[in-house]
């Protein structure tokens, strides 16, 4: 029969797909350590601009000279020229180009009841890319997904070791009702309520606040009972269920043109692909949906590369067991026996 | 599973009805009912309440702050507070700097040229008030540090008889002379002015 024979070279994905995830890994790594060099650099740029060197305890200056030396190929005048370096993935500008979370945009619009476009625009750049890449941000930038996925990745390793760890699954529209009830609390409370819930945010916060504050504030309390819950009671359980950034983005990206489908000839339903998936998804089933963040973890785990991108407003629709897989060659093989039967007569 | 539906409705009711009392419940917690700190809000700031409505709480007035002298809160201001910058003079007062306005990208904190006319007039953080009783000059002891501390000398403030201080109209706020004061407690206080436009 001709659908049993495979032609490889037809649905063979682009072999820098798989090595994806690394890239992702690597830009999660380094917006974090963005997050933790940033008021490092402040801290180096008040002892610049305050002249007082001498007067440094011995940390101090050594956080001041690991700072000259990081930033002194790069800028000549600390004192101006460290001011283009500001800010978190909440907000903060970025070699002088100011970028803003579009739900810090949207809650502080609905806050202050007022359109302050400067800084609408500021979060233009990244609507354009959600609508083209999807939730990117959630697996590509978020310094929370940082740490949350190293979170996953120690209940895995605790559940090798032989303990219970919660997998519970509720209602992933969940979040969509976090969003529109944060929304309605900064109506009501004219503040925008979602800094104080949104992970990235806080953390973004919090490690500026350890830093060059001298402690944590009250937000890492926050950021731990999240850890906790996604360890002990449902994994990713934040982002999957709560996150009411990840609403926006999932919406903003619902018709995202970056997707990642099956390519059922060569999917061997060994459903690696959905147990991989941080967001609770189920591409074996081809249901990738609105909340895909084009994370490529399950293109990097699958062993038959059935996975691939491609360009899309929609989703394909269920495609069925996989060519490869033990269903779809029973079913194919009743299929031929009857056509064999019918042909015989 | 009718348990887990009843714990799920039970804790979401109990989350919605600390939501609504979250603000007072924060103010009650923190404070037990004493009054706010005294506090300034950055230079250029907005009114409060417009103020709150309108920061993010991204911290990047705190961030390019060259004094240090922003810092952020926590709920002991209320729960719509939260994370919005503020200055305590006597920690560490302003230097008029006008960076944080320059950088806040939402106008919570207007941009203000770093020159004298636009700061007398843009900006209120608060005024100098001087504390006859305790001020060393009003005793008799020749001090005039707060004149000295002042980076608008004799437009903000002037020294008579005895370098004794005397706070002029130009006053911003900027609370350096509070920051400056060698008495203890000091004897120059702003106080601050939260109802500008």
């Amino acid at each position: 029969m001709n659908n049993t024979v495979i032609d490889k070279n037809a649905h063979q994905p682009l072999f820098l797909w798989k090595h994806l995830n690394k890239l992702r890994w690597l830009s999660l790594t380094t917006v974090f350590a963005m997050l933790v060099l940033i008021p490092f650099l402040h801290v180096y740029q008040t002892f610049v601009s305050a002249h007082t060197y001498d007067l440094l305890s011995v940390s101090e200056k050594q956080i001041f000279d690991t700072m000259e030396w990081l930033s002194s190929p790069f800028i000549s005048d600390p004192e101006e020229q460290l001011d283009a370096l500001k800010g978190n993935t909440w907000s903060g500008s970025f070699g002088g180009v100011q970028l803003s979370d579009p739900l810090a945009v949207l809650g502080q619009i609905v806050s202050s009841q007022a359109f302050y476009w400067p800084f609408i625009l500021t979060a233009l750049i990244p609507v354009v890319l959600t609508v083209f890449f999807g939730r990117f941000f959630c697996g590509w930038i978020c310094p929370a997904t940082f740490l949350y996925e190293l979170n996953s990745n120690l209940g895995v390793l605790l559940r090798k070791s032989g303990l219970h760890i919660g997998n519970r699954r509720f209602d992933r529209r969940l979040k969509y009702l976090v969003l529109a009830i944060g929304l309605v609390v900064a109506v009501v409370s004219g503040s925008v309520a979602f800094a104080a819930i949104y992970p990235p945010a806080v953390i973004g916060r919090e490690i500026y606040y350890a830093i060059a504050l001298g402690g944590f504030g009250s937000g890492i309390v926050f950021f731990l009972l999240t850890l906790l819950l996604d360890l002990l009671v449902t994994r990713r359980g934040f982002c999957r269920y709560l996150c009411p950034g990840g609403a926006l983005y999932s919406l903003l990206g619902r018709f995202r043109l970056l997707r990642i489908k099956r390519i059922v000839e060569s999917c061997n339903d060994c459903a690696k692909c959905t147990a991989v998936c941080e967001f609770g998804l189920d591409p074996l089933h081809d249901q990738f949906g609105q909340e895909c963040n084009n994370c490529t973890a399950c293109i990097a785990v699958c062993p038959t590369e059935a996975m691939t991108f491609y360009f899309s407003p929609r989703d394909i629709a269920n495609q069925g067991p996989g060519h490869l897989g033990r269903k779809y060659r029973q079913q194919n093989t009743l299929i031929n026996q009857a056509e064999k039967t019918i042909d015989d007569k | 599973m009718k348990r887990r539906t009843f714990v799920k409705s039970v804790s979401l009711g109990a989350a919605a009805i600390g939501l609504s009392l979250s603000d007072s419940l924060a103010a009650e917690l923190s404070f037990g009912g004493s009054a706010p700190p005294r506090y300034l809000r950055p230079p250029g700031a907005r009114a409060e309440g417009d103020f709150e409505s309108t920061c993010i709480r991204c911290g990047q007035c705190g961030e390019v702050c060259p004094n240090r002298c922003i810092q952020f809160f926590e709920l002991e201001n209320g729960m719509s507070s939260y994370g919005t910058p503020y200055i305590i003079p006597r920690d560490q007062a302003c230097i008029l700097c006008m960076k944080c306005g320059e950088v806040c990208p939402t106008d919570a904190i207007e941009p203000v040229e770093r020159l004298m006319e636009p700061i007398l007039e843009q900006v209120k953080m608060g005024k100098a008030v001087v504390d006859e009783n305790l001020c060393l000059s009003f005793q008799g002891k020749t001090c005039g540090v707060c004149y000295r501390a002042c980076p608008l000398q004799d437009v903000a403030i002037r020294t008579g008889l005895l370098e004794q201080p005397h706070v002029l109209d130009g006053c911003v706020g900027c609370g350096l002379c509070e920051r400056s004061c060698i008495q203890l407690p000091q004897a120059i206080r702003i106080i601050p002015d939260y109802s500008h436009a």
